[in-house]
């Protein structure tokens, strides 16, 4: 799986994926873990915009939301792009293109996404039914499509904000080309 | 569940003058997995400790040790040689 016979099998769109997302133009971004959960804090707040603009414009057909999508999308696309950089692509490079400490980790911010998608679902679930007991049936059909809406985002997302916020400050000897290494007794 | 694997690859790698990258190349891993390795915040599976035993051309317990590694230099001259 991480051999190095593995390494020939990556395609042209592997290489250049992995450089990108190990290109250290973009470690300002997420240098520290403030900036880090200042960048997975911003990806939230910015899909939330997005997932909401992208409801009123279909549900009640408001032309505005499609042009105040663009920005946000933008900016979406800008914090996003910190996250990925900071997992160094855990969530963008394909499983070959991954070595098995990358694995592992990617694996871990899956389960602990998938236990809180599971849980936010079930709250969800809960409210829908809730407001079906309690109301006249209107106000769960007016909600069942923006929440499945969220719902499928939050299950798309919640793995890199995961990933993001464990993610760890490189020490300050991780360079690849640390030659000489550090002076050990 | 895992138990600390020890090693001496920062060592090894200062000596031969092998940089992460290269070690990280010739491996099959990321650079930084390298870093991880030597600080004991990753251990690696048997088949990345052979590799990299086998890049060294060292027996895989001169890198990896479930036991605390001694200084190297008592090791190769024992205590006798200190003065």
């Amino acid at each position: 799986m991480n051999s190095t016979a593995d390494k020939t099998e990556l395609t042209g769109y592997d290489r250049r994926m992995r450089a990108l997302m190990n290109d250290p133009r973009g470690r300002v971004l997420h240098a520290t873990k403030g900036r880090r959960r200042a960048a997975v804090a911003a990806s939230v707040g910015l899909t939330a915009a997005a997932v909401t603009l992208v409801a009123r414009m279909f549900t009640y057909d408001e032309l505005w939301a499609a042009f105040a999508l663009l920005p946000v999308l933008l900016l979406w696309c800008l914090a996003t792009g910190a996250l990925n950089s900071a997992t160094r692509g855990l969530f963008e490079l394909r499983v070959r293109a991954l070595d098995e400490r990358q694995l592992l980790e990617r694996e871990r911010a899956r389960s602990a996404a998938h236990m809180m998608t599971g849980a936010l679902i079930f709250g969800a679930a809960v409210g829908l039914w809730v407001s079906t007991v309690l109301g006249d049936g209107h106000l769960t059909r007016a909600y069942v499509a923006p929440l499945l809406a969220g719902v499928f985002v939050l299950h798309w997302m919640m793995p890199l904000w995961i990933a993001g916020l464990l993610a760890q400050d490189a020490p300050a000897d991780d360079s690849a080309d640390d030659g000489e290494g550090p002076s050990y007794g | 569940m895992s138990e600390q694997v020890h090693n001496r690859m920062a060592v090894v790698r200062a000596e031969r003058k092998v940089s992460r990258q290269a070690l990280a190349e010739a491996v099959g891993v990321h650079y930084q997995t390298i870093g991880y390795i030597e600080r004991g915040q990753y251990n690696p599976s048997l088949d990345l400790a052979l590799k990299v035993a086998a890049f060294f051309e060292l027996p895989v317990e001169a890198l990896f040790s479930l036991e605390p590694f001694g200084p190297l230099t008592q090791e190769i001259y024992g205590r006798k040689a200190q003065p």
